[in-house]
């Protein structure tokens, strides 16, 4: 029965389809631009930004993909699957007075329900109080990690995709709410302190997420080449999935002891945290980044932690880089669970077994891997790169890594090896 | 005359290699506005968008020649020692975060010496033998880096 994918009870962050006050707000913005004056404004920019990646995996008998959401994946569903990477984006970006703009940004990408259907990723109004303090409301994206604002945008970035052992942790990116922003300049050192709070839902293949009473406070240093980031937030997390009350229900049957672990595991309005702290230097001619993520969920999803460095070196318009990272859970991989002594009946010991066996199946598969991965970037064009990406993912035993579409015959552990090409591209 | 006409495409040309050998971005203000100089952090921090004042306080405009003018490659190379493509990818993560539009560009030297001219608070760059070779001198202030 909980021959679920794992991973997607991570969906905390974010993303709803209830949007009305955000909608309204940027359609009246865009209703006063045409009555709006002034010199610069108002002024309307279109951009764009997309990928066309094709990823190829050795393991036919699960999904590669780069967002645990969604339903296809390069291994089982194709030998070489363009529906992990490829996205186009656009936006739509209006400065109706010198403090008054906003933000519209749709992106066609694999969706929960494997379809391609444009979804609204940004839709707010920001309000410049002063040059310095900037408020927003409306759909915005969670910064719980350093490229987690560009995440999508694969010009933006190093690498074909951001590494997954931090990344996973929030593997959706949008919330509706309210943000604050602030800059201070001490010396020569830019520090942006950023808070948020909204909400999210975010659907998957099988069932959602909600985030209720979201927050979010973030630290942004930058110094010359280096900057430092750190973050910190919090939510009340709840996932329905078919199967997933079933199962805890079934627990109930067997009285305090099932209540107590049905208490402990299920993801009902459960407090959610995570922290996470990031670096990078980048002098011109090579850079080096990292980052380290852990998230407590005080359920089913467990205690997850994650790491990642990236290097890269600067040859012309080509950029060779290298990144490892680890994906690991520090809470409990194992769970005695019900005590079968205490039922004599056979069949309520054998639905006892059954019970302790999958719940311990699922403990055990949560993401626990090491990856390796070599590229190169080359920025051929201008607006355009080619990038090219080897990964050798090593999973610990028993865990399902972070693959998806699990089938039957899949050999938890192991390793994985996937090849990816992709173009991106902005504009 | 044959000869004084060769000689003088030969000097033009002469002057055309030393020219181009010695190419040297300056960066300029508004003879109206006081910067005499920068540091390279605070005109590289100005260009990324992550400051927004001189040091004066008084708000500053940079503004950019267009991407592919030879100005503009010697510019980011020789002041800030990033490419066209890192450039490109350091907006792309403000543009598509809503944080922010990178400078307005200008089509070349001329235009840019007339909007900086034009304007106290732009800050731009061209090319140290456009300012010689124009009369644009009393209109600008070269800022020094230091």
């Amino acid at each position: 029965m909980p021959v679920i994918c794992h991973e997607v009870y991570l969906a905390v962050g974010v993303m709803s389809k209830t949007l009305g006050i955000a909608i309204a707000a940027v359609s009246l913005v865009y209703a006063l631009i045409g009555q709006a004056q002034g010199a610069e404004t108002p002024r309307l920019m279109l951009n764009g930004f997309g990928t066309l990646g094709i990823v190829h995996s050795d393991e036919d008998r699960a999904d590669f993909t780069s967002n645990i959401l969604v339903p296809r994946g390069a291994g089982h569903s194709s030998d070489w699957s363009a529906e992990v990477d490829s996205r186009l984006g656009l936006q739509l970006t209006a400065e109706l007075t010198p403090r008054v703009s906003s933000v519209v940004q749709v992106i066609a990408e694999q969706q929960h329900n494997g379809k391609y259907m444009p979804e609204l990723e940004w839709a707010n109004v920001r309000f410049d109080v002063t040059p310095d303090l900037s408020l927003r409301a409306g759909r915005m994206v969670q910064s719980t990690f350093m490229s987690s604002e560009f995440r999508k945008v694969g010009y933006a970035t190093p690498w074909i995709r951001p590494p997954l052992e931090v990344y996973r942790m929030i593997p959706v990116t949008n919330f509706d709410g309210f943000d604050a922003s602030y800059r201070s300049r001490i010396g020569e050192v830019t520090h942006t302190l950023r808070g948020t709070y909204g909400q999210a839902d975010a659907k998957f293949s099988g069932g959602e997420a909600k985030a209720r009473q979201a927050w979010g406070v973030s630290s942004t240093l930058e110094w010359g080449a280096a900057s430092l980031f750190g973050s910190y937030g919090g939510s009340r997390l709840s996932i329905e999935m078919a199967g997933v009350d079933t199962f805890f229900d079934a627990f109930r049957l067997y009285g305090p002891e099932g209540d107590a672990i049905a208490d402990r595991y299920e993801t009902h309005d459960k407090r959610f945290d995570i922290f996470s702290l990031g670096a990078s230097y980048d002098p011109g001619d090579w850079f080096v980044m990292g980052e380290w993520a852990r998230s407590n969920s005080r359920s089913i999803i467990g205690d997850l932690r994650g790491w990642y460095v990236t290097g890269g070196y600067r040859i012309g318009a080509v950029t060779p880089y290298m990144t490892v990272a680890r994906a690991s859970v520090t809470s409990n991989l194992s769970d005695p669970g019900l005590s079968p002594e205490w039922w004599w009946h056979p069949e309520a010991l054998e639905g006892a077994e059954a019970l302790n066996e999958a719940l311990n199946t699922w403990l055990r598969a949560s993401a626990r891997q090491n990856t390796l991965s070599l590229g190169a970037r080359w920025d051929f064009a201008p607006n355009m790169a080619l990038t090219a990406q080897y990964d050798h993912i090593d999973i610990d035993g028993g865990s399902w890594g972070t693959l998806v579409n699990h089938q039957p015959g899949y050999e938890p552990g192991g390793t994985v090896n996937l090849f990816s090409l992709a173009l991106d591209f902005v504009f | 005359m044959r000869i004084r006409l060769t000689s003088s495409v030969l000097g033009l040309f002469l002057a055309l290699i030393v020219g181009s050998a010695s190419a040297e971005v300056v960066v300029v203000v508004s003879a109206q506005n006081p910067t005499e100089s920068l540091t390279r952090a605070q005109l590289t921090d100005i260009y990324l968008g992550r400051l927004n004042r001189f040091p004066s306080g008084e708000s500053v405009t940079p503004i950019d020649q267009r991407e592919g003018a030879t100005a503009h490659r010697l510019f980011y190379r020789d002041y800030l020692g990033q490419t066209p493509a890192q450039i490109k990818a350091h907006w792309s993560k403000l543009i598509f975060t809503g944080r922010g539009q990178p400078p307005r560009s200008v089509a070349d030297d001329s235009a840019m010496a007339d909007t900086v001219a034009a304007s106290p608070d732009a800050l731009g760059y061209l090319d140290s033998t456009y300012l010689d070779s124009a009369e644009v001198g009393d209109r600008l202030r070269v800022v020094v880096i230091e």
